[in-house]
């Protein structure tokens, strides 16, 4: 008589818990901190000439693969665009083409897919329990994620070698006219 | 022991010390050479000292090679900006934060990169850096003033920031501090040479130029014992020992470019390649044991040596990347 109660509250109290073999499914994906094999969309994807928009969020660091750019949380926002003079075309269009929502839609749409997030199987319908503890430690893997993104983000800038030269010859020739400038000062003494 | 005995006995130890390797420190001592006011009188350093610091405002994509005072000010949002900075090859550059008006908060930042990193590629690459990529990003907004003053590891270093807020920006204080010696390098000019030693370091060193150059090597030491040559000189090569590569490519990292040659025995004498690559990259690989020297002199190559190669040229790699 016992053995039978004690059977069914087992069973009864093990259909109520969170269930251990549930969260190794849900935590199935890459393990924080190790490497991670790119599969993501290729940078050009966000060389997309749709125009900038500026958000006024704090920046979100994204790593796409080489940890090779820093976003502002807009994935139509082009890189570090070499602008050069003021009268740069692309200096001046601050006109937004999206909406702050789509934008960030947008933004966390990418950031799932380049995180990779765990996907549940086809075949498994997700339960309310699941459900919530799925969001839960997702919440808490994303924070971890983005701690550890915070910690890798490289800042970088697009700029072709043809400009880097043109600035490196302006400098130098900044720098000529500066010791030309205290050359003269230098003989302006010394012929006193 | 006889005075005169003595005194040979001093005359070579004198000599024998005078023909180690390091007497690169007493090169720069040379006052003629480094700096002329030296040889001014003190009154004439008195009136040059009182000489007031360069000062210019700072653009929002700017190199600077020489020291000074620049400051930004933004007159409208600048949201991607940044400043190069390039020194001597014997020189370090320290940054010095006089004033930064910035609104962390609000999404602008300061930022300091010890190198030059471009498109993702990094100069020094990461392999020949003593630090991780991360440290090598100074955050002003994460530091604040406690940390105001930056020192960089070779001759190039920048600075990224964003402003937003019409009004707000900072001012620097760029100087340089002496090298002895000099180990990873970006060429101002694309005409030059260089000596590049490595004492006893473990360590591997690169020198950049950023131009399809012609380069010749007239002097290659790999391995000094004792102010004597050594009869069998440290074989390197094949990814063991000393030894001096020679990389081309078109990004910054030495570490993402193409081997070209590898110098794996000491000669005497120029050796000359033409490389059409964007970039050109001396690099020295040590063990530390030895003390390793390579002399070379480059110049640009010309638009017609571009188009038609002869001889011992690299163009094809570089041109069929574009």
């Amino acid at each position: 008589m016992r053995l039978p109660l004690l059977v069914s509250a087992g069973v009864l109290l093990l259909a109520l818990l969170p269930c251990p073999p549930c969260r190794a499914l849900l935590i199935r994906g890459p393990v924080p901190g190790a490497r991670q094999a790119p599969q993501l969309p290729q940078p050009l994807d966000f060389f997309q000439p749709l125009g900038r928009q500026v958000l006024p969020v704090q920046p979100v660091p994204l790593t796409t693969g080489e940890e090779y750019f820093f976003r502002q949380g807009n994935l139509n926002e082009s890189p570090a665009a070499p602008l050069w003079s003021a009268s740069s075309p692309l200096a001046r269009r601050s006109s937004s083409h999206l909406s702050p929502h789509k934008a960030a839609a947008n933004f966390f749409r990418a950031l799932r897919q380049l995180r990779s997030l765990p996907q549940r199987p086809l075949n498994s319908p997700a339960s309310p329990t699941e459900r919530g503890a799925e969001s839960a430690l997702s919440g808490r893997q994303e924070a971890l994620e983005k701690e550890r993104r915070s910690k890798e983000t490289t800042t970088s800038l697009d700029l072709t070698f043809h400009i880097l030269r043109e600035v490196l010859k302006m400098a130098n020739a900044e720098k000529l006219a500066q010791q030309a400038e205290s050359n003269r000062k230098l003989m302006e003494i010394v012929g006193k | 022991m006889s005075p005169s005995f003595k005194l040979r006995c001093r005359f070579i130890l004198i000599f024998l010390v005078a023909l180690r390797g390091e007497s690169r420190y007493l090169e720069l001592r040379e006052a003629g050479d480094q700096d002329p006011f030296l040889l001014l009188s003190a009154h004439l350093k008195r009136e040059l000292a009182g000489e007031p610091l360069y000062r210019r405002a700072l653009r929002c994509l700017d190199m600077l090679s020489l020291r000074g005072q620049f400051t930004f000010t933004a007159d409208r949002p600048q949201l991607h900006c940044a400043a190069f900075f390039i020194s001597e090859p014997e020189e370090f550059i320290t940054i010095y934060y006089d004033l930064v008006s910035i609104d962390c908060q609000g999404g602008d930042f300061l930022k300091v990169f010890d190198g030059w990193i471009l498109k993702g590629e990094k100069f020094p690459s990461s392999q020949d850096h003593p630090l991780p990529t991360t440290e090598r990003y100074i955050d002003f907004c994460e530091s604040g003033l406690g940390r105001r003053s930056i020192r960089s590891s070779q001759n190039v270093a920048m600075i990224f920031f964003r402003v937003h807020e019409p009004g707000n920006g900072f001012t620097l204080t760029i100087r340089t501090v002496p090298n002895l010696f000099p180990c990873n390098v970006i060429s101002q000019t694309p005409n030059g040479g260089f000596t590049l030693v490595v004492p006893h370091q473990y360590r591997n060193c690169s020198f950049s130029i950023i131009y399809p150059v012609m380069i010749k090597i007239s002097d290659l030491t790999l391995g000094h014992l004792n102010g004597l040559q050594l009869k069998k000189p440290a074989a390197g090569c094949g990814g063991k020992g000393d030894f001096v590569e020679l990389l081309g490519g078109s990004g910054l990292d030495p570490s993402k470019m193409m081997p070209l040659a590898d110098l794996c025995y000491p000669f005497q004498g120029p050796a000359q390649m033409k490389i059409g690559c964007d970039n050109t990259v001396v690099r020295m690989v040590s063990s530390g044991k030895h003390i390793n020297r390579v002399t070379f002199e480059y110049r640009q190559l010309e638009p017609y040596e571009l188009e038609n190669p002869n001889g011992n040229s690299i163009r094809e790699f570089c041109l069929s990347g574009l």
